[in-house]
């Protein structure tokens, strides 16, 4: 015959093993919405590159260099072509003025003020997390762009 | 003599025929998806490319999927996944379209103008017409513009699993904001 207090005894894992997994569901739940992206100038860089020789790349085989450098973290080092700052946003481009295919770099906002005082012509390394670059039909140009970027020097 | 200035007219004339159409790298789309339950689906994207033609009154934009930036990285895989975006298959989106009231907008005069803008949006590969309200605020040679409107997912047949449990918000809020110079 059993007992009620055998009942309870044999409940007592069932209801301790079901709270443990509540809040390890919790806890995973808390992770996964406070995780967030690491400062790009301290992500350990895929790939060091020459801003034109980049542009090039996507020219040349758009789908190819698409496939490396898609969500990549890349260093590139070239000469400014542009800085272009708006309210709240600061941009730095590399154009390959004879075909005017470009890379643009969009920064973390603890970069924004040193990029702004960068001015064309000047020779920096940039660090960002690479997005692919497309054809502009606005444009009429091949485009790479970079996200959560950062100024290295 | 003549055959000069006639060269110098046509190249003026060129320039002024140009200059109505102003282009800019840097426009900003910010993608607000966020619901009761999530405040994480949001992102920013400030690399889009906007061209405005002051004389034919006409607008457009494009932007890359995957410049769009989010706070968390997990909602950033899955805003690509093909569940969401599918970045890898769908890699921009544009609209094309035209001020409808483009008498009412005098972009060679400084002030703030409210236009009706008119045109398709391409995203998810399908393309849709859309109508928003659109502010333009002339100072000089700059011209800022600004539109916020809202995309049903569906009408692009966005439907994943997170659009469906409510995780994102089913028509999320698109901002845009360019500034021509």
């Amino acid at each position: 015959m059993t007992t009620v207090s055998n009942k309870k005894s044999r409940l007592k894992p069932w209801l301790w093993a079901a709270g443990i997994l509540f809040i390890a569901g919790l806890a995973v739940v808390y992770y996964l919405f406070t995780l967030k992206f690491d400062d790009t100038s301290d992500v350990k860089a895929d790939f060091t590159v020459n801003a034109l020789s980049l542009i090039d790349e996507f020219a040349k085989d758009n789908k190819a260099a698409n496939l490396k450098y898609s969500e990549k973290i890349v260093t590139v080092n070239g000469r400014v072509s542009e800085i272009e700052a708006a309210d709240t946003t600061v941009n730095l481009k590399f154009t390959d003025t004879t075909t005017g295919n470009y890379a643009i770099f969009a920064f973390q906002q603890n970069d924004a003020t040193a990029v702004k005082a960068i001015k064309a012509g000047d020779s920096v390394t940039v660090k960002g997390s690479c997005s692919g670059g497309n054809f502009s039909e606005i444009l009429e140009t091949t485009y790479i762009t970079f996200k959560r970027s950062a100024l290295i020097k | 003599m003549k055959k000069n200035f006639l060269i110098a007219a046509l190249i003026l004339a060129g320039g002024s025929v140009f200059a109505q159409k102003k282009t800019t790298t840097s426009g900003t789309i910010i993608f607000d998806a966020t619901t009761s339950i999530n405040n994480v689906a949001k992102a920013e994207n400030k690399t889009v490319i906007a061209s405005l033609d002051t004389k034919a009154g006409t607008v457009a934009f494009e932007s890359s999927i995957k410049n769009f930036a989010f706070e968390n990285p997990k909602v950033q895989e899955h805003f690509n996944s093909p569940t969401w975006l599918d970045s890898d298959k769908f890699a921009t989106s544009a609209f094309k379209g035209k001020i409808a009231n483009a008498t009412q907008v005098n972009f060679s005069k400084d002030g703030t103008y409210t236009a009706d803008v008119e045109g398709e949006l391409s995203m998810h590969g399908v393309t849709k017409p859309i109508k928003t309200k659109a502010t333009f605020e002339v100072a000089g040679t700059t011209i800022k513009g600004k539109a916020d409107f809202n995309v049903n997912l569906e009408d692009y047949n966005i439907d994943g699993p997170s659009v469906g449990a409510g995780k994102i918000a089913k028509s999320p809020k698109i901002s845009i904001a360019v500034e021509f110079k």
